[in-house]
């Protein structure tokens, strides 16, 4: 099927560029690690419902660094698509200066020109309808604009004891929420068991909290750090036993490197990629960790070297 | 599929990348988002399949890199090439020579 076939029902009428009619004047600006990001177009009802979903992350106003525009586009032009028994994924067309992409009413990109920007278009006027739909936008703006800035989102679940995190990868089903949710009962934070970012800087990796989730996480400790030094990576596998042994840097980085959801798929931009995770993977330990429900999880990672 | 012979000559596919790390490399398959690590070895037949250079010319490139003989360093070779081409990661190039 051709790009966006899936999504749209005149896939060759995608937006040439960020243009087209706004749903209002209305503008939120979120406090995310690359940003802060600016979202523009927005209507009375959609500001609220962006607001209440990214509550404590909205700023009063002021400039982004990332910005983006929405607007309106007419319901008949998306399909009907049946999501039962169906897991989602974007469909997405990158090249060299943009990344078009379409999903479940949405028609997005995003364009370098030179700077990262985005734009979006759908029809979901509501403030309820239309959050889950700018978060699915932001999730990719988030990839690429960490990425530019030497970080990278990756899919995992990340835990910290307030001092340090540990990264927990894997495909869907490898056990990232329970392993996750092992970990808190034992006492840990979950920052999230969907995505998270990892930024580089000058310095150690450190985990950043992204206000993405899947069951677990968005927890908030009252005051200190946004970000934790990242401890380890762990590739999870599920076993009726408890053993952690280490991966060597190939393996590390292969496990990054399937875990980094959306810019894994992008040919321009695979070598940015592959130098960040690369880094990454000779930065801190790589382990493949077995684990049952009665191994011990948290503690054996905080024993971790 | 046709079994690969010392004529065969073979490329990486155009939505592939790797990186040599260590001595394995790490490939990433990007239309289907699919990593793969393979030992020196693959890491080798990786590089060698230049889409110009016969599946039977490798050995000589690899010749004294590997303590076995010339005939198994070329089985495997030859192994290793025909695993990755039903893994996607490499192609033949046909009528192009």
């Amino acid at each position: 099927m051709s790009f966006a076939g899936g999504f749209l029902r005149f896939p060759d009428l995608f937006p040439g560029r960020r243009s087209g009619e706004a749903w209002g004047d209305r503008r939120v600006v979120l406090d995310v690690p690359g940003g802060p990001y600016g979202f523009d177009g927005l209507s009375a009802s959609q500001e609220e419902g962006v607001r209440d979903r990214f509550a404590g992350l909205c700023r009063a106003g002021g400039e982004a660094v990332v910005e983006s525009r929405v607007f309106a586009a007419p319901a008949g032009d998306f399909r009907e698509v049946d999501t039962r028994g169906w897991e989602y994924t974007l469909d997405l067309d990158p090249s060299p200066a943009a990344l078009r992409f379409a999903g479940l009413r949405l028609m997005a990109r995003l364009d370098w020109t030179p700077s990262l920007s985005g734009a979006l278009w759908t029809p979901e006027a509501e403030g309820e309808a239309f959050w889950p739909v700018l978060e699915n936008v932001f999730r990719v703006l988030a990839a690429y604009r960490l990425l530019e800035t030497g970080g990278a989102v990756l899919h995992s679940a990340a835990v910290t004891d307030g001092e340090a995190a540990w990264l927990l990868l894997g495909p869907s089903g490898a056990g990232k929420t329970t392993a996750a949710g092992l970990c808190r009962d034992r006492g840990a934070m979950v920052l999230s068991d969907d995505l998270n970012a990892v930024v580089l800087g000058d310095g150690a990796p450190r985990v950043v909290r992204l206000p993405f989730t899947g069951d677990l996480g968005g927890e908030r400790p009252a005051e200190g750090p946004g970000s934790f030094p990242l401890r380890a990576v762990l590739r999870l596998v599920k076993g009726s036993e408890h053993r952690v042994r280490p991966l060597s840097s190939a393996r590390a980085l292969a496990g990054l490197l399937a875990a980094a959801p959306f810019v894994n798929r992008d040919p321009w931009r695979e070598e940015a990629l592959l130098e960040v995770l690369e880094r990454l993977s000779r930065a801190v330990p790589g382990y493949e960790l077995v684990f049952s429900r009665e191994g011990g999880l948290w503690d054996s990672l905080k024993d971790l070297p | 599929m046709s079994l690969l012979d010392p004529s065969t000559v073979l490329r990486r596919r155009s939505d592939v990348r790797y990186r040599r790390i260590e001595g394995e490399a790490v490939v990433l398959r990007q239309s289907a988002a699919e990593v793969l690590v393979l030992n020196g070895v693959g890491a080798d037949v990786l590089d060698l399949a230049d889409g110009v250079r016969p599946v039977g010319e490798w050995v000589d490139a690899l010749d004294g890199e590997y303590e076995v003989d010339r005939e198994t360093l070329a089985s495997d070779l030859l192994a290793f090439a025909a695993e990755l081409e039903e893994a996607g990661v490499l192609e033949r190039v046909e009528g192009e020579r």
